[in-house]
């Protein structure tokens, strides 16, 4: 180390012959920590260890660089083939949020027994044990009662070890009411998948070999799904295809595309079934896959009724009842007067489309599909990549399996009284309330909608939820109709709520747990979907002892109150985790938390890292290496395997008439009684009879009247945004200006400038933004890239409870920006029970401030 | 022979995300405020007809570089052994004349020391949250998140009254790394090479369109952007 003005520092200080004021320097700025760490040899001085990034459902296997045991840097997992050592730049701003001081530092209770926006909660510190003892008190209230049922546990982020906390602990409790935050997520584009092609899940694309491709409100570059991968192949990708965004916004895919279609926002649908009726119309079908006319003379000719017995097909079901039913009108020109598009733009993108089948692909995102009446519109891009063939060919949707194992059976501990509770209808509406069908996988009720949760408390229907245990969530800022779901809090008579930085659902709890960032602070594995062909499992091998006093909410809280319930006589819940649960190598049962968790996470991966037992991907030997490596890769996905027969569905085929839809929709009709056309009437949707079955177009469903609220408000996604929580980051506001039209430091709305001046409205102008669901106060942006009567808002900011970076004033509530989901209503597109936050669901007002 | 290191970025690929501007926080503990890599951005056109772009910017090590003409103290130099434009936090006395006679913007001055933020005895959140003191102590860094790699060849985390910019993270290029910012970018946009080296890759990716800021100047950046947005 050559000597100079900072090691001199260094020198005289560490000796005490440091004079302060001798210099304008900051004296023990570099040198005086713990360790120095400086360096005279330039080496690296850490060492990476595996764990996964969960910033977003891609689920990426990273490396955390560590330092005498301090996180440093985040990067891609290189051993994880998905992702291949990338990660986006979400990934690095989890060190700030690990590291953030505004986080919930010790368990807290509320002594302030009033709930509301206005009420001060009184948090005081108390003790992991009160905390258990007091929750282990409510829940034998509950089962003295014989209302078992009305305890709930409510699931935000979560890892693999989630089924011990969300999944087998209420049913040992006696409660049905387990409730995800996975409504709210992304289930419409499952619906479109499954009533084509029998596949609830996300879709995996080989864009290496694509020549085209259509992204549905997808923006896969910068959010949601397999941004690292699709950023690493996106120049290559350019040179080798052409691509069409359709997005109410200028994103930044949109921006660097070759097609922009700024669609009305909710109209994604007329241009879906346009495309398809151009595909037919000018011969641009696939037919190996699809088939053809017996005769090979095209007879899909604009508004004219084709006989089912001319065509054969091969692969699908349905395409000539699809054409009759919903195709054989929708033209460009058609489609052209709902959506905005220019005709000549939708001919274009279908013929390109059509041209380079079947290396072309329709990739929808949540955008274009968790909408009022979006289900239609997932199943016509999903049937889309049915008629170019590229379905089971560059489209995945499937995957190769990555083998864990179940949890052990809870059968013997659940007894009479928990039978009942876990008998007793649950508190959402899914499946039990006609316009409610919420199908996972063509089962009514499979799936839980989340905000019906808020409605179910505000009216007690059926009966008042009274103690809820919550984890990862925060749910009054995430749920559409934010306002509703703090009343909807304040009346619920307890709550726990399991978190890393104090939210907006903390100021109604009565509990607060801190607990793990799970990337870093905790052991658990993560069961991710599929990217880049492979699927896997990757590791979070908690990789730095939190500075906060945590327990991880999905296994030492079971535990510990598991334990406070057997002192209060109880113990069917301890006796599980106790006797059930051994680690596969030395037999041992656990003793504590952590040991369970650790035990846990051994006995379901135990397939993944066990050599002798047989699968058809990576071969780790041992448990130790496993924790090393921190992934598991499958074989890549070996195509057309769901080909001749094997699709899954009703009729085995890839279905355009969904006979799969129809089977489901029936049941869910004949289980109240009623007939298909009376569901959709109850779901808001427009299709009465055989439309209901086939992929169709379905007008946009926006709540409020046009008179009064003339714009049209459309809501998107942040390339930095974890999930909304990392508003808080300092390095998400430097760089927030990386959303296109946004603001550094700021949450602004996208106005066109045509309408900004209409209302002589400037750039930076503080405006009231109104809907019929609430109200938000924001700046107006000036921007180019949203159409005319359409204001486009990023998601992610307007805490107003998050943190002194996120919230500008805490006691007088004043967030950073504004929520949209507290102008957005909280409608649902009800078949698959989503949340509908997209395609311009509500319709607003401005006004100057 | 001694090196000339220039880095190229293909625009094309660059997804304008911001991995290189928060990974070069990451490696060289800069305050907020202090971005040593930034961005441009711009929106061109009218709806429907819009261009957006995506510009990342840092230092261009320029050949010709006015901020070392401008240094009275030689603070700001050109290292003769890799081509890079550097400053040395010793010599520095403050005066910005860098920082005027930079055509980029891309020098940052400490008006005060960094990261003051972390000596905050205050909570966010009464007794529910942490104080930035208290982590700070439990953590044993100026950052919880410090890299000490970044003390080998510049001040790791430099102080109030002088100047700071982009190294082209010369401690990594020395130990034979890419610079941070070009190992975290998800989009594989980045690269750093020697241009005295005819084997270099570098010389490869410039047969691609490039081009230099303001290349009107004269200051011979020696960033090129490669292709386009
Ligand atoms: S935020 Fe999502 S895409 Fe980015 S690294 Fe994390 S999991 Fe992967
Ligand atoms: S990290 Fe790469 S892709 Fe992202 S903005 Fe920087 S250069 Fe572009
Ligand atoms: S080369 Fe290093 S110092 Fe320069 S911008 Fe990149 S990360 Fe920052």
């Amino acid at each position: 180390m050559k000597v100079n003005r900072r090691n001199f520092l260094k020198i005289s200080a560490a000796s005490g012959l440091f004079v302060a004021g001798a210099t304008q320097t900051k004296p023990a700025l570099n040198a005086f920590t713990k360790s120095t760490e400086a360096s005279s040899k330039n080496e690296p001085q850490g060492e990476w260890k595996a764990s996964v990034c969960q910033g977003c459902t891609a689920w990426c296997a990273v490396q955390v660089y560590i330092i005498n045991g301090r996180a440093t840097k985040v990067r891609g997992n290189p051993h994880a083939k998905a992702n291949h050592g990338h990660s986006c730049v979400r990934s690095h701003i989890a060190l700030q949020q690990v590291y953030d001081p505004d986080r919930v530092k010790q368990p807290m209770k509320r002594t302030n027994p009033k709930k509301g926006r206005d009420e001060d909660p009184g948090f005081i510190p108390i003790s992991w044990e009160e905390a258990m003892d007091t929750i282990a008190d409510k829940i034998m209230e509950l089962r003295d009662n014989n209302e078992t049922h009305k305890f709930s546990v409510w699931r935000g982020r979560y890892t693999a070890l989630n089924g011990i906390l969300y999944g087998n602990m209420p049913k040992i409790i006696g409660s049905p009411n387990n409730v995800s935050h996975s409504s709210i997520c992304a289930e419409t584009e499952k619906h479109g998948r499954y009533y084509t092609e029998a596949y609830w899940g996300y879709a995996d694309y080989d864009h290496e070999n694509a020549f085209y491709e259509i992204l549905w409100g997808a923006d896969p570059i910068a959010s949601n799904r397999q941004v690292p991968h699709t950023a690493s192949i996106f120049g290559k990708l350019k040179d080798q295809a052409k691509i069409a965004v359709v997005d109410p916004r200028l994103s930044t895919t949109a921006a660097k595309a070759d097609e922009w279609l700024p669609v009305i926002p909710g109209e994604d649908g007329a241009l879906a079934i346009a495309i398809a009726h151009v595909l037919l119309t000018e011969e641009l079908w696939y037919k190996p896959f699809v088939g053809d006319f017996k005769d090979g003379k095209n007879k899909f000719v604009e508004g004219r009724t084709v006989s089912e017995d001319d065509f054969e097909e091969i692969q699908t079901y349905g395409l000539v009842k699809w054409w009759n039913i919903a195709l054989k009108d929708a033209t460009p020109e058609w489609a052209a007067e709902r959506s905005g598009i220019p005709a000549e733009q939708i001919y274009r993108v279908a013929r390109d489309f059509g041209r380079a089948a079947p290396k072309a692909i329709s990739f929808m995102s949540p955008g274009s599909n968790m909408v009022v009446r979006g289900g239609y519109t997932a199943q016509a891009m999903a049937a889309l990549n049915g008629l170019v063939g590229s379905a089971d060919t560059l489209v995945i949707c499937g995957g190769e399996s990555a083998p864990v194992n179940s949890w052990p059976s809870i059968d013997a501990y659940v007894d009479e009284i928990a039978e009942k509770g876990n008998n007793m209808p649950r508190a959402d509406f899914g499946g039990r309330k006609l316009e409610m069908p919420a199908m996972n996988s063509g089962r009514p009720g499979g799936i839980k909608p989340t905000n019906t949760t808020a409605d179910s408390i505000l009216n007690d229907d059926p009966y008042g939820l009274k103690v809820v245990m919550s984890y990862w969530t925060n749910f009054n800022y995430s749920n559409q109709g934010s306002d509703r779901w703090d009343e909807a809090l304040a009346k619920l008579p307890f709550m726990v709520h399991m978190t890393l930085h104090p939210a907006e659902q903390t100021h109604f709890a009565d509990i607060i747990l801190p607990v793990p960032h799970a990337m870093f602070e905790r052991l658990s594995p993560v069961r991710g979907s599929n990217g880049n062909l492979y699927r896997h499992v990757h590791m979070q091998t908690g990789v730095i002892e939190s500075p906060f006093d945590v327990k991880i909410d999905e296994t030492e809280v079971p535990w510990m109150l598991g334990e406070a319930l057997e002192r209060k006589g109880f113990s069917n819940l301890i006796d599980y985790l106790r006797n059930e649960f051994r680690d596969p190598e030395t037999g041992k049962h656990p003793e504590n938390g952590l040991e369970f968790n650790e035990i846990a996470t051994k006995m379901y991966t135990q397939p993944l890292w066990d050599p002798s037992i047989e699968k058809k991907g990576d071969v780790i030997n041992g448990w130790d290496e496993f924790l090393r490596i921190g992934t598991w890769n499958s074989i890549p996905y070996r195509f057309r395997q769901k080909w001749n027969g094997n699709w899954g569905t009703e009729t085995g085929d890839f279905e355009f008439y969904s006979e799969t839809l129809k089977k489901a929709l029936t049941t869910h009709a004949e289980n109240h009684n009623t007939n298909v056309d009376k569901v959709m009437e109850a779901t808001n949707y427009t299709a009465r009879g055989e439309l209901a079955f086939v992929p169709h177009y379905e007008p946009a469903y926006r709540v409020g009247d046009e008179s009064e609220y003339p714009f049209i408000f459309s809501d998107h996604r942040s390339k930095l945004n974890r999930e909304a929580r990392s508003a808080n980051c300092s390095w998400y506001q430097e760089f927030k200006d990386a959303d296109p039209g946004d603001e550094a430091w700021d949450d602004v709305a996208k106005i066109n400038p045509i309408d900004a001046k209409r209302l002589g409205i400037n750039n930076g102008d503080m405006i009231k933004i109104t809907s019929p669901t609430g109200t938000i106060t924001v700046k107006a942006k000036l921007w180019e890239g949203t159409r005319p009567g359409v204001v486009t808002k990023c998601y992610g900011q307007g805490h107003w409870a998050y943190g002194h970076i996120a919230s500008l004033d805490r006691k007088k509530q004043i967030a950073r920006g504004g929520n949209n989901n507290t102008i957005l209503a909280p409608v649902h597109e009800a078949l698959s029970g989503s949340g509908a936050r997209h395609g311009g669901q509500t319709r607003i007002k401005i006004e100057k401030v | 022979m001694a090196k000339n290191y220039a880095m190229t970025i293909d625009l094309q690929s660059c997804i304008g995300c911001a991995a290189c501007s928060v990974a070069c926080k990451n490696e060289n503990n800069t305050d907020t405020g202090m971005n040593w890599s930034h961005h441009i951005h711009t929106t061109t056109g009218t709806f429907p007809n819009v261009k957006y772009e995506y510009i990342p910017t840092l230092c261009n090590h320029c050949d010709n570089a006015p901020c070392v003409k401008a240094c009275p103290v030689k603070a700001m130099y050109k290292d003769d052994e890799n081509g890079l434009t550097l400053h040395n936090a010793d010599k520095c006395i403050g005066c910005k004349a860098c920082m005027a006679s930079c055509p980029y913007g891309v020098i940052s001055y400490n008006k005060k020391d960094p990261h003051q933020y972390w000596n905050d005895q205050e909570s966010w959140y009464d007794d529910v949250s942490a104080t930035p003191a208290e982590i700070k102590e439990k953590i044993g860094t100026e950052v919880p998140y410090y890299n000490p790699e970044r003390a080998f060849n510049y001040e790791a985390i430099r102080y109030r009254g002088i100047v700071e910019k982009c190294q082209m993270c010369d401690h990594r290029l020395d130990r034979g790394e890419q610079p941070y910012c070009v190992s975290r970018c998800p989009a594989e946009a980045r690269y750093v090479g020697d241009l005295n080296d005819p084997n270099d890759k570098i010389h490869e990716l410039l047969t691609h369109d490039h081009k230099t800021l303001r290349e009107d100047l004269g200051t011979k950046p020696k960033v090129f952007y490669l292709r386009s947005f």
